[in-house]
Formats: structure tokens, sequence, C-alpha cells
């Protein structure tokens, strides 16, 4: 009788449920006075009572957040593609990929509503670029991970790379395409509600920002549960399609270590190449597009504004190291926190049901309704900011680690059932090395995000750093002190970048050579 | 004398030429002139007058085809008027002022809020009546305000340095929850929203202790005023008429705000509450001497004072009242 099992299982998981409703519920009621948590039985109040409104605005979020989701994949595998296809090309990509989605949207939000006017391209735009560079490194990751053996055999056919593309390297990306699918739904749903905040009239978004400043809890965290509802469909499905399209079994990654016959002027070179793109990329599309200098920066006035007033350099410079000094903690325990989660996850596979969707729910409610929170909770210090930081990173390091584990070759781990090795062993000896390119491309996808984080909480919260120094001047028409600050911002995520990048090099030529090879 | 009898000929081709001209011009008449105003926030009965005068047709009567873009938290209104895809936007006498600082080319043409809604709220317990009040008291604020602190506390003559400033995030949450002791705000959202709430509350409006600055100001570039006039005038002349109305029916302006947008998820009882606080801030006996959105020297006078606390120096240029004069003239 197979049923009863079964059927006990899910009652014991009915229970839980039960009672970590009754449990917030009790919480709730408790702390009704400081208005900080709405009771289950509120929310499900609102959502009865409201949900005409819900679905309306609800349906407007998600098509603006697939059509963004779509155009940001899209965007993310042709970059990929591009990249491997011609490999002198990747270096300029990836940085100018980096520049991009570190734009805040203090910035980018009025020039996207002068761009494209009423309507929703400004948030379709937002959820694209939201997308796009989580799907182009893991992507970049999937397409490298390909065994020695079948280069040559495709070379010795006397094939070139198209024919490795299609036959070899596309198959191989394609698990790591869904983890960069699935990082991308909830990104994609808040970016669509973020890019509400630019003007939008109706959506999840824009009732957000009402709900938040009418103190209406029930309706904050009802469209709180509902964007998180959303995600982890959003993130079921895609794993389902993933499991389902992922019919071939890992295989084991042999590759010979790469010679290191590197030119010494390789780097500087690159550098300024990618820079003179970027200068030229930024003075090119603000031209193009006429906008007024009045908010649209070129790299001129920053370079003039910066070399003449001294006292705004050292403002920059003190909010530069205030933000740093927390991004950088919460950078690193938010990566700890994801890979060391993956691999509790590996040992303990039951809690993964408890812990997944908690994990993506974190990450598909916009930080400014979870940083009163937060904020509730640790106070207004460091302490908040960097658990903000961490937050964020966790979840894509979580989900990016946990497919890169399941690359683990199969041969490798039929030995170690062979020898009854423990799980723990298997893990060390096996399928660590399987993630740690995964976990590298969440490292430095990790940069940006930790960067849009540390700025969002020092604006809402601490009112410290450079965040709260954007979301100063942005509201006087401070253009040129906007520009620079986001000048010096890509400048420390590139510096990051390379920083992380040599550290890849540096582990995966002792543990992955197939991902060195060009 | 020589008459052109009407030949078949002459009445044919007069009508070709009527016909064609038609067909050349076919709305000549009715063509309506696209304008956009601007919000400053996300819709709500704070723009209530422009909904009415919407609403009745009153930009439709006057060849005008106007569209109303909300604002919201990243949206500033300056840009989309430096750019011209705003005609008028709604502003600040302030944030006017530090963009004009920043060199973009506007003037104020006229003045929704004659007195300034900043409001610093408490709550009854341990209340703030007086600028003196806030000595020793923890304040909750975005610390883009600052100046603004700064200024009142400089007009009062009370020490900055013995306030402790808390950023926060604009929602009333921080003060009920005790994080702060008051809030910088405005007197018709944060205030409504804890009447709402069933949290009572002490406001004291910054306009009553010298705060002179205009707000929901609108705002025009340099060469909208040279080129655009016409459009600069019926526009200005049906916000006048829609607040005229709003001003006599704050109730009526409330219902159908909500009604306008549903999908702004607006409830009628806050914003009743809010369009009846807004109606003192707005209209005074200057306006019912000289008519909706009027300013004078005295006024202006006094902003500029103001606004050089702030760090905002202007000149009394920065106000053009052209535009009123002949809505009102």
């Amino acid at each position: 009788m197979p049923a009863a099992p079964l059927f006990g299982r899910r009652l014991t998981r009915g229970l839980w449920v039960l009672l970590i409703l009754l449990c917030w519920e009790g919480l709730a009621r408790l702390s009704a006075s400081a208005f900080v948590i709405a009771a289950p039985s509120q929310i499900l109040h609102y959502s009865a009572t409201h949900a005409d409104l819900l679905w309306r605005a609800f349906l407007t979020t998600l098509w603006a957040a697939a059509r963004g989701f779509f155009w940001g994949n899209l965007a993310g595998v042709t970059l990929a593609l591009v990249a491997v296809l011609l490999p002198r090309s990747e270096r300029l990509l990836s940085t100018l990929a980096l520049l991009v989605f570190c734009l805040p949207l203090v910035a980018t939000g009025p020039i996207l509503r002068v761009l494209y006017g009423p309507g929703d391209g400004p948030q379709v735009t937002l959820a694209a670029l939201a997308v796009y560079y989580t799907t182009f490194l893991p992507v970049l990751v999937g397409l490298r991970a390909v065994p020695q053996g079948w280069r040559d055999l495709v070379r010795s056919y006397g094939r070139g790379g198209l024919t490795l593309l299609r036959e070899v390297r596309l198959p191989a990306a394609l698990p790591y395409a869904v983890a960069g699918l699935q990082i991308a739904a909830p990104a994609a749903f808040l970016g669509a509600m973020v890019g509400e905040f630019t003007g939008a009239e109706r959506g999840l978004g824009v009732l957000t920002v009402r709900a938040m400043r009418a103190l209406d809890l029930p309706a904050t965290w009802s469209i709180a549960v509902i964007a998180a509802g959303a995600s982890v469909a959003a993130f079921s499905t895609i794993g389902a399609l993933g499991r389902r399209l992922d019919l071939a079994p890992p295989e084991v990654l042999l590759a010979a270590p790469v010679a290191r016959a590197r030119n010494r002027w390789e780097g500087p070179a690159h550098a300024a190449l990618a820079t003179l793109a970027v200068l030229m990329l930024w003075q090119g599309t603000m031209d193009a597009f006429g906008l007024p200098p009045f908010f649209a920066k070129r790299p001129g006035d920053v370079w003039d504004y910066l070399v003449t007033d001294a006292a705004a350099r050292a403002r920059l410079w003190d909010a530069l190291a205030e933000t740093l000094s927390m991004a950088v903690p919460g950078y690193l325990c938010g990566l700890a926190a994801g890979a060391g989660l993956a691999m509790l996850l590996v040992l303990a596979p039951r809690l993964s049901a408890a812990t997944l969707p908690l994990a993506i729910a974190l990450r598909s409610v916009p930080i400014v309704a979870t940083a009163p929170l937060i904020v509730w909770a640790l106070g207004r210090g460091g302490a908040g900011t960097v658990t903000v930081v961490a937050m964020m990173i966790f979840f894509p390091t979580l989900v990016a680690c946990r497919h890169g584990l399941a690359r683990t070759p199969r041969a490798v781990l039929d030995v170690f059932a062979v020898y009854a090795a423990s799980p723990l062993r298997r893990l060390l000896g096996a399928q660590l090395a399987a993630m740690l390119p995964a976990f590298f491309a969440s490292a430095r996808m990790a940069i940006p995000a930790a960067i849009l984080a540390v700025t969002t909480a020092e604006w809402l919260a601490t009112g410290r750093g450079i965040g709260a120094l954007m979301a100063t001047v942005a509201s006087t028409s401070d253009y040129n002190m906007l520009w620079s600050a986001i000048t010096l911002i890509g400048l420390a995520a590139v510096l990051a970048h390379a920083l992380v990048f040599a550290l890849e090099r540096w582990v995966l030529a002792r543990t992955n050579p197939e991902q060195l090879i060009r | 004398m020589m008459f052109r009898t009407p030949t078949r000929r002459l009445v044919l081709g007069g009508g070709l030429a009527t016909a064609a001209a038609t067909l050349w011009h076919p709305r000549a008449a009715l063509a309506q002139q696209a304008a956009t105003l601007q919000l400053s926030w996300l819709h709500s009965v704070q723009f209530g007058g422009s909904y009415i005068a919407l609403q009745n047709g009153y930009w439709r009567d006057a060849g005008l085809d106007v569209s109303l873009l909300q604002g919201g938290p990243n949206a500033p209104v300056e840009p989309p008027v430096v750019a011209g895809t705003a005609l008028i936007g709604i502003s600040a006498a302030d944030y006017t002022a530090a963009a004009v600082t920043q060199g973009a080319p506007f003037r104020i043409i006229g003045v929704a809020m004659q007195k300034n809604p900043f409001a610093i709220a408490s709550l009854p317990g341990n209340p703030v009546n007086a600028p003196a009040d806030l000595v020793g008291k923890r304040i909750g604020m975005a610390l883009a305000n600052m100046p603004v602190l700064e200024a009142l506390c400089a007009i009062n003559g009370v020490d900055v340095a013995g306030i402790e400033v808390v950023p926060t995030q604009y929602d009333a949450a921080p003060l009920v929850q005790g994080q702060v002791d008051c809030l910088l705000c405005w007197a018709t959202d944060l205030p409504v929203a804890m009447e709402i709430q069933g949290v009572e509350s002490v406001t004291m409006l910054l306009a009553d202790h010298g705060y002179a600055v205009h707000s929901q100001t609108y705002i025009a570039t340099e060469d909208s005023l040279a080129n655009r006039r016409a459009e600069l005038v019926a526009l200005m002349a049906g916000e006048a008429r829609g607040w005229a109305e709003y001003q006599a029916d704050p109730a009526a302006a409330a219902q159908l705000t909500v009604e306008m947008f549903p999908d702004a998820g607006l409830d009628l009882p806050t914003q009743l509450l809010q369009a009846e606080r807004q109606l003192p801030l707005m209209f005074s006996d200057l306006t019912a001497a000289e008519g909706f959105g009027w300013f004078t020297d005295a006024t202006v006078a006094a902003n500029v004072e103001t606004l050089a606390l702030l760090g905002k120096p202007v000149t009394p240029d920065l106000w053009d009242r052209s535009i009123l004069e002949e809505v009102h003239g």
C-alpha cells in the first residue's frame, strides 16, 4: 500500500504549513500596533475584496514582465553565442554587459520615460535589463562545458565552430540555460514592477507605492504574496520543462591543462579598447536620441565636473568608501550562504521543499517592500544593509550552484557509490568541482546585484553612501553628480569583476580546464 | 461694368476647390493641439482640478488635447519638460530653483499650492506643535530634505544640531513603530493615511512658521513661453476652471478621481479626507481676489528669501505671471 505513507507525508506537510500560518497570524496580531506584518487572514480578506483590481494589475505587470523576459533572455543568449564564436570579443562584451547592468534606476528611469513616452516601454526594458546578464553568464559557462575529446572529434572531421556549436555546445548549454531562465523569472517580474515607478499608469508596482504610503499593510502584503507566487510558479514551470529537456546525463569533462602563453600587453590593450567602446557607446546613444544634456550627461560633462570640482570629488570618494564597506561583507555573506545552502541541500535533499520557495519569495518582492521589515528587525545600522545585500545575492547563487552540483558526471558518482562513500565525502570529492564554474558565474553575476542592493538600502534606510547620494542629487536635478556617481560605480564593478575573473581562472585552471579553452 | 456671370465651370471649379480644401485640411476647424501635463506624483485627488477640466472638456473646447502623465518614485518632472515631452510640469519652487541652477530654462507660470504642504507630523503623546519642540527629538525624513529642516530652524532660531535626523523611507510606519518621534512629510498624505488607519496625529505646517515656498507650481520652458503661448494659456485656463469647481465641491472631485482611475487602487474615504485637507493650502484671500494660481511680488519676494536659506538663490525673474494675466484678464 504505497498510498498510505504518501498520504501520511502530505498530512504532515499540511500540518506544518498550518502551524506556520498560525504562528504568522499570531505574530501579526501581537504586533498590529507597529504596522510591520499583515496577518494571513487580513491578506486573504484584502485579496478577496480587491480581487478585480489585483487581477488587472497582475496581468499588466505580468505582460510587461513576460515581454522583458523574452527580449532579455534573447539578448543574453545572443551575447553568449557571440562570445563563444568570436572569443576575442568576450572581454569587451562582458564588460559592456556588466556596465549596462549596473545602470541605476534613478538614471535610467527618466531617460526611458522620455524616450518611450507614456505606455509600458520602460517597464519592458527594465525587465529585460534585469535578466539578460544573469542569462548571459550561465549560458556562456554551459557553452564551454564541453569535453576536449568531442572538440577534437568535430575538428578531425574537418568541421568548424558552427558544427561544434550545433552538435556539442548547444546541448551542453541547455541545462545551464535552464538555470539562467529560472533566475530570470523572478528578476523579470521585479524589473517590471520597479519599472512602473517611472510613471506607469497601472500595475502591481504602482499599487505597492500607493499601499506603502497609505500604511495599508494588507494591501502591501497581498501584492508581495502575488509577486512571490507568480515567481515561484514561473520558477517551477521552467524547472519542470528543463527536467524534460535535460535527457543527456552529465559527461565527464576531460580537458588538457591550458598552456599559459599570454601576451603581457593583452590585458591593458583589452582594458583600453573596452573603455573606448564604452565612452563611444555612451556619447553615441545619447546623441542619437537627442537627449537634452540637462539630464543626460555625456562623458565630457562628467570629466569636466570631476576635474574642476574638488569638493564634489571628495564627496563622491567618501560615499563610495562607505558603500563598499557595506557591499563587500554583504557580497561575501550572500555568496557563502547561497553556495553553502546549495551544498547542504545536496546532503539533506528533503529540506529543499521548504527553503526554495522562501528563497524565491525573498528575491521577487521589491526591496522597497521588504526593506522596512528588515530595518524593523535589524535596525538602520550596518547589519540591515549587509543583510539586504546578502539576501539579493543569495538566491541566484543558490540556484546556479544547485544546477552546477547536478552536473556532476554520473560515472564519477557511480565510483563513489561503489566505494560506499559518505554523502559528505561525495560532495567534497566529486560534486564540489562540478559546482565551481557555476559558482564563479554567480560570483560574477552577484557583483552588479550587490551594487543594486546596497544602493537601494542606502537610499531607503541608512541615508548614507553612494545610494543616498544618487537619490539626493537626482531630486535636486544635479545630474552631473549623478552621472559621476554612476561612472564611479561602473568602474568599481569592472574592477571587482576583473578580480573575480582572475581568481576564477586561477581556480578553474586547476579544477575545470574545459572552461578556459578559447 | 463687367460682372462675372456664374458659369457652370466657375461653380464647378469653386466647388472642386472647396472640396479639395476640405480634403486637404479635413479637420482644420476641429484640429486638436496635443499637449501633455506632467503630474508630480501618482494619480490622486491632489490633481483633482485637472481631472475635472479633462472630464468636462474645458481643454477640448479650447482646441487642446491634453494628456495627463502621472509621476512616480523614479519619474522626476523636470526631464520631460526640458525634453519637450511635456508642455507643462507640476513641480515646486525649490525643485525648480535647483533645476534652474543646473541650467534648465524654466519659468514658474502658476502656483497651485499657495501654502507649502510640508509639515511635521507627530503623535499626540509626544507632540511637535512649534519648531522649538523639535529639539531633542528624532525626526524621520528623506536626507534629500535636509535643507528644508535647516531652513525651518534658521527662520525660527532653533539649533538644528539638537535634532536627531533618521533617514527613513517616505511612509508613516517609522513614526507609528516608535523608531522616530516625528516625520517630515506632506500634511495631505501621511497624516491622512494615519487617520484612515485609526492613528491620531498632530501636524505642524511649516508654512505657518515662516517657511514660504510655493508648491505644486506650474513650470514651462522659456522656449514654450515664447513659441507656444496660446497652448499655455488654454491649458492654464482649463486648470483654473477645473480648480474653481474643485473648490466649490471637493467631495465631487474625490469621487471623480476614484472613478476616473479604477486601476490606481484609490479608496474614497482617503481621497475625501485628502481633498478637504488640501483646500486651505490652495485657496486663500489672494486667489479669491485675483484667481486660481495667482502670485504677487510680495509672495515671490518671500519665496526668494526662503529659497536663499535653502541654498538655492534665485531672482524674482524665475516667476512669470504673463500667462495667468491672460487667463484671468
